[in-house]
């Protein structure tokens, strides 16, 4: 397993300047940061020339105090039973990077929820403006700038008698004459 | 003989029976809570003992479960489902989440108060609500219909303006026929 991924990195490194190895503890996984402009080509040559054809997951990391968003690519390969991540980091206020729908057609799920969710955008990608969302006209709501409290607060109605987050048990407790244990005490606000 | 109040009382308390003991459900659920119908319908608690059973089409169906959370996506639907069920018709909020959110409380996407957007004829409480509390409220509903106080659908009537600004705040873009009863 070791030498196999040694081998992994070495090629990947060879053919990619830009392919920045993050050390990973773990034998089975192998983990990359590269320009966002590599993504497409590196995972071209994942698939095709490495033997990497199941792409796992795409995700997407918001890194607020950086200003960047991280696009998270998992591809695995069923043959060296390895995974590879492949990272890359966007501009948090203009986030464009290319559409790899080419490569996995499943990947255009990832990138229309991505694009609803953080705001990514994909050049090329065609798919339905909406998805998960209707008639979303608020900021994409999983940016960790986005205060979902404050939003529900103003759009929905709350039924009151539940602002104060009370904790009921004392009171139930006085009226029963029961006793709150030690142990229950410190978790009581 | 349909204007005298006495025997409009007496066909009133008639139907009002007949309808206890004959609620079709509707087999359409909205979040987590529609996982608890299956084992209330089969035959551990058997609820057709008690005359509840499912419909597979709105106009068939009298009751509306709304059970759990409801995203403004599904809210469309349910608005539109409802309102194509045919008289009578209740409506049952199930779970915490139709109460007050529940633990969804402050998401962005799910309604917190159901009776601001849909008559609510019987609330169920319980994260989830085990089959015994499905069959609680069942029995609460059916009280009701006995003592002819289950009226959401006429209150729905009386208020559409109130109900139909209210989903319009949460729907800006309504693309729903509009009913005119």
């Amino acid at each position: 397993m070791k030498e196999i991924k040694e081998n992994i990195i070495q090629r990947i490194k060879a053919n990619f300047a830009d392919a920045a190895e993050k050390n990973d503890f773990k034998d089975n996984r192998v983990d990359f940061s590269v320009k966002k402009e590599t993504i497409p080509s590196i995972l071209f040559y994942l698939k095709d020339e490495m033997g990497f054809i199941h792409l796992s997951h795409i995700s997407c990391v918001d890194w607020l105090e950086e200003g960047e968003l991280e696009v998270v690519f998992i591809v695995w390969s069923p043959k060296d039973k390895i995974k590879v991540f492949v990272r890359t980091r966007l501009d948090r206020d203009n986030p464009v990077m290319d559409n790899v729908d080419m490569i996995w057609r499943q990947a255009n799920t990832y990138e229309r929820e991505m694009r609803e969710m953080f705001g990514v955008q994909f050049t090329g990608l065609v798919a339905p403006e909406e998805f998960l969302l209707e008639d979303w006209q608020g900021p994409p709501p999983f940016r960790r700038d986005f205060d979902t409290a404050a939003y529900a607060e103003k759009t929905f109605w709350h039924r009151p008698g539940r602002e104060d987050a009370q904790d009921v048990r004392e009171t139930i407790a006085n009226r029963d004459g029961e006793e709150i244990p030690d142990f229950a005490k410190k978790y009581s606000r | 003989m349909m204007n005298d109040k006495n025997s409009q009382k007496i066909v009133d308390i008639i139907q009002n029976w007949a309808r206890k003991h004959s609620i079709w459900v509707l087999a359409y659920g909205t979040g987590c809570g529609a996982i608890e119908i299956p084992p209330t319908m089969t035959s551990r608690y058997d609820a057709e003992r008690l005359g509840v059973r499912g419909a597979a089409t709105p106009r068939q169906a009298d009751v509306l479960l709304i059970t759990g959370y409801l995203t403004v996506k599904t809210m469309k639907r349910v608005i539109r489902v409802y309102e194509q069920m045919q008289d009578p018709k209740y409506v049952i909020g199930f779970g915490s989440c139709t109460i007050n959110g529940g633990m969804y409380y402050d998401s962005y996407n799910t309604i917190k108060v159901l009776d601001k957007y849909l008559p609510v004829d019987v609330y169920i409480n319980g994260c989830m609500p085990r089959p015994e509390a499905v069959l609680s409220g069942f029995a609460q509903l059916q009280k009701r219909i006995a003592e002819g106080r289950a009226n959401g659908a006429q209150q729905y009537k009386d208020n559409l303006e109130w109900y139909r600004a209210n989903q319009k705040k949460i729907i800006p873009n309504w693309i729903m026929p509009e009913y005119n009863w």
